[in-house]
């Protein structure tokens, strides 16, 4: 096996973008001071999280849906398997993160729709609540997926952090990617930051 | 017919308007475990309404936001945004959630003083919004 290219720019970009969105999100959702700076973080994560849809069905194939959306009997079964001499190796995304995947981006999605909608004033109290309900589910996967990645990490002695910021993993060469993907990753920031720009006004 | 309807309607509004007294009563007997014989005060409220704390530059008081007045309709120092009268006369919901008070205490004292509020302050605060002075 050798290391070969299997995360593209607009699948690390969008990532780390949820990471910084949703941190910030987090540490200023109870202050009014910050509230400009949460509603902004906030929107962010939810544009990336739309973006990661499309990107899901037109993306390189490692970053589509078909390619690593499996049953959550799969995840479990690939979770026990860690505990094994010699899991299963994956190129890209794993059963178990490929459910992280869908249940982050739902929550993503349904944090920020309900977050937003208390922002606008057009849902009650009871959708605040939904929203810190939703948000504090979304920090509760975040938690299982990190602990998933370390155990991911050791298991396979691969430092699977670092792949998501070079894009690069372990794997056959014919399982590796056709490019950067460039130019889908500048529309990516552009529609991030023109969507937050627009929700958060 | 209608005479339940309209019944219905005043002990609606009654429960309103009783709220906000017994929410500060609550308040006014947690701090009197604390300071005997306290006892709420308007005055006291509406110093502490007015009082700049400057702990934050954009929310130096409680009127940063909502004006001079309690009755009056506010604005969101930061977001620009319009805010409904704290004053339960001009705004009937507001002080009867009690969940909803006690968050919205936590989060501005926190901002605006620095530090969370006493119940003897947030009794003081109830007496002067909702019965003025």
């Amino acid at each position: 096996m050798k290391r070969i290219l299997v995360w593209d720019l607009p699948v690390r970009l969008g990532h780390w973008l949820m990471v910084g969105g949703f941190a910030l999100a987090w540490a200023t959702g109870d202050s009014e001071k910050w509230r400009l700076v949460h509603v902004f973080a906030g929107s962010t994560v939810m544009a990336v999280a739309a973006y990661r849809l499309l990107w899901g069905i037109v993306g390189s194939r490692t970053a589509r849906f078909a390619e690593f959306v499996r049953g959550p009997g799969q995840a479990f079964a690939y979770l026990k398997s860690l505990l094994l001499a010699r899991p299963p190796h994956y190129a890209g995304h794993n059963p178990a993160a490929g459910l992280a995947i869908v249940l982050l981006l739902g929550l993503a999605l349904a944090s920020g729709a309900s977050g937003w909608l208390t922002y606008q004033e057009i849902g009650g109290e009871w959708l605040e609540e939904v929203h810190e309900f939703l948000t504090g589910l979304m920090l509760a996967v975040v938690g299982v997926h990190v602990l998933g990645v370390v155990v991911g990490s050791l298991a396979h002695r691969e430092n699977l952090v670092w792949a998501m910021v070079t894009g690069r993993k372990l794997g056959r060469p014919e399982e590796a990617i056709a490019g950067q993907r460039f130019v889908a990753a500048l529309m990516l920031l552009a529609w991030t930051a023109a969507a937050a720009w627009w929700l958060a006004r | 017919m209608k005479k339940p309807v309209l019944l219905l309607l005043i002990a609606a509004t009654q429960a309103f308007a009783a709220a906000p007294r017994e929410l500060a009563q609550a308040y006014a007997a947690e701090a009197s475990r604390q300071a005997p014989g306290f006892k709420a005060s308007p005055q006291r409220g509406a110093e502490f309404y007015a009082k700049r704390f400057a702990v934050s530059d954009k929310m130096p008081a409680c009127t940063a936001c909502h004006t001079d007045s309690p009755a009056r309709p506010g604005q969101h120092a930061v977001t620009g945004k319009a805010i409904k009268p704290l004053a339960p006369r001009a705004e009937a919901a507001r002080f009867s959630d009690p969940a909803k008070v006690e968050k919205w205490f936590r989060r501005n004292c926190t901002e605006v003083l620095g530090r969370e509020c006493s119940a003897a302050e947030k009794a003081d605060f109830i007496a002067f919004v909702s019965e003025g002075l």
